[in-house]
């Protein structure tokens, strides 16, 4: 499904944030992926919604290289990727149900099934009860529920999930992982980058381990956090 | 779909209008001083043009006839004038016409009618009273009389004691005019750079919205239009507050303007233009708000 042939990237101060990475995830894996900061998780999530190409190299979903679409159809790309992301990334002046909802009104989805998708991806997630708050108005952890509300409303196939427990205390980061984890049964892939060992531990997994931009370990089942 | 999807887009725009408050209030604050400057700027240009109107019409040039010419003379002089592109019009006032309004200006006058009255005969000559479209076409309308085959009926002039006066008149209307292009056309830039900087601001603060927005996978045009409907939106507020401001303003300075220029009334002139100039206005504040809005949000939408 996801495949990273030969990824080299290098950014504008010719920072290599990624040298020579291969790997496959397959449909339904959840995969987490680990290492310090600077090893190039974030930018491997980054080619993943084209924010980034690679300077060499192929990233390819569904055998599709990322590289070769045009950038008016990035969005369409983006549609069938959900996003969550340390610092949220939350519409500020959008209410709860706003947020959730822009994610499906960007594809066109019709007001009715808007109506009736996002109260059951409120519920999901435990934030039925705040459809009408600002992100201001909830705590970190309700910011990162609403976050992953917002990423699988539209249903995508995968799911790509940066630090998502960063902010969060260890109850908080539990739930999210837990959401993240049922949201895996129901067959979506996802692309966890963490620091956190415990919930890594927790999770029991595949585990990739980056440095220095490359893929030092693949641990495919029962992965632990090594570093 | 795509009357759901416009009005989704007006929905968004309305609603980052509204709950934006301090942004939408600082927003259209600047937009109305801005419309407010294009207003100023539409009653000095009026103010101008009538200044230049006034100087213009105290211009024109009398043709004396000799007593000599004939009605026919007369009127051949009348229409081979009135061919003439450059000229408005031209008014015949015969010796008669001449002598009688002369006995009416000095009414009051005894010894002006008492001496018109000993003369044996009207001492008065007939002219002709020529307007031209421009003060600029005077010496060649003289230059066409000074080479026209009934010169010889024509007994005066007058352009040649004016000549000076006229010149001087055209230089200051010119001045007049082209001056309060420039001024127009100055401000008018500062006022667009202005609105332009503080719309681009406000949507260099939502910059990580637009970007949040491009990562959930919303097209250019999703992102972008209601931003323009939010643009057109602090148009049609400032636009309100612009004319209301202004109205205001002219109930007061009317008033003054009237004791400098007598026979102008600047809240007539706008009163009577009211549906063009809100119109305008209108039309300025919505170009304005939604073409920054544009320009503006072009950097962030990169892919």
């Amino acid at each position: 499904m996801i495949e990273f042939k030969e990824v080299s990237t290098v950014y504008e101060d010719a920072f290599v944030a990624l040298h020579g990475v291969s790997f496959s995830v397959a449909p339904g894996e959840f995969v987490s992926i680990v290492g310090p900061a600077g090893a190039g998780k974030s930018t491997l999530l980054r080619l993943l919604t084209r924010e980034l190409t690679p300077t060499d190299g192929t990233v390819s979903i569904d055998g599709v290289d990322l590289g070769g679409i045009p950038d008016d159809d990035v969005p369409i790309l983006r549609r069938k990727v959900g996003t969550v992301f340390q610092d949220f990334k939350l519409l500020s002046n959008r209410t709860a149900f706003e947020n959730v909802a822009f994610a499906l009104e960007v594809v066109g989805a019709p007001t009715d099934k808007i109506r009736d998708d996002v109260p059951k991806a409120l519920e999901i997630v435990g934030l039925n009860e705040k459809h009408g708050n600002f992100p201001h108005q909830l705590s970190g952890g309700e910011k990162q529920r609403l976050a992953i509300a917002r990423a699988l409303i539209h249903r995508p196939r995968i799911i790509l999930a940066d630090e998502p427990t960063g902010n969060l205390d260890m109850m908080n980061s539990h739930d999210v992982i837990q959401l993240l984890l049922k949201i895996n049964k129901l067959g979506t892939t996802v692309l966890l980058v963490t620091h956190n060992r415990e919930i890594v531990n927790l999770i029991n997994r595949r585990v990739l381990t980056m440095e220095t931009g490359k893929i030092i370990r693949d641990q495919v089942e029962n992965g632990k956090y090594i570093l | 779909m795509g009357k759901e999807r416009f009005k989704r887009v007006f929905k968004a725009g309305w609603t980052n209008f509204r709950r934006n408050t301090y942004v939408t209030f600082g927003t259209t604050g600047v937009m109305s001083l801005v419309l407010i400057l294009f207003l100023g700027l539409i009653a000095v240009n009026f103010l101008g043009s009538v200044f230049v109107q006034n100087l213009e019409s105290k211009v024109d040039v009398r043709l004396y006839l000799t007593n000599e010419a004939t009605d026919t003379d007369v009127r051949a002089i009348q229409s081979e004038l009135q061919t003439l592109n450059s000229v408005k019009f031209v008014d015949y006032v015969s010796r008669d016409q001449a002598l009688a309004e002369f006995k009416e200006r000095h009414a009051n006058d005894a010894l002006i009618q008492q001496s018109l009255a000993e003369l044996p005969d009207n001492p008065l000559q007939a002219w002709l009273n020529i307007k031209a479209t421009d003060t600029s076409q005077y010496a060649s309308i003289v230059g066409f009389l000074e080479a026209n085959r009934l010169r010889g009926v024509i007994d005066k002039i007058n352009y040649y004691d004016n000549e000076v006066v006229i010149q001087r008149i055209q230089g200051i209307a010119t001045a007049v005019q082209n001056w309060g292009m420039i001024l127009t056309l100055a401000l008018a830039v500062i006022a667009v750079l202005v609105a332009f900087n503080t719309i681009r601001l406000t949507i260099y603060n939502q910059k990580q919205e637009i970007e949040i927005q491009r990562l959930v996978g919303a097209s250019n045009w999703f992102i972008r239009a209601p931003y323009m409907i939010e643009g057109a939106t602090y148009g049609i507020f400032a636009t309100g507050i612009a004319l209301i401001v202004f109205f205001a303003a002219l109930q007061f300075a009317s008033p003054k303007v009237a004791v400098l220029m007598p026979d102008v009334s600047l809240l007539g002139y706008f009163a009577g233009n009211a549906f063009q100039i809100v119109l305008l206005t209108l039309f300025a504040g919505i170009a304005l708000g939604v073409t920054s809005s544009y320009v503006a949000i072009r950097r962030f939408l990169s892919v």
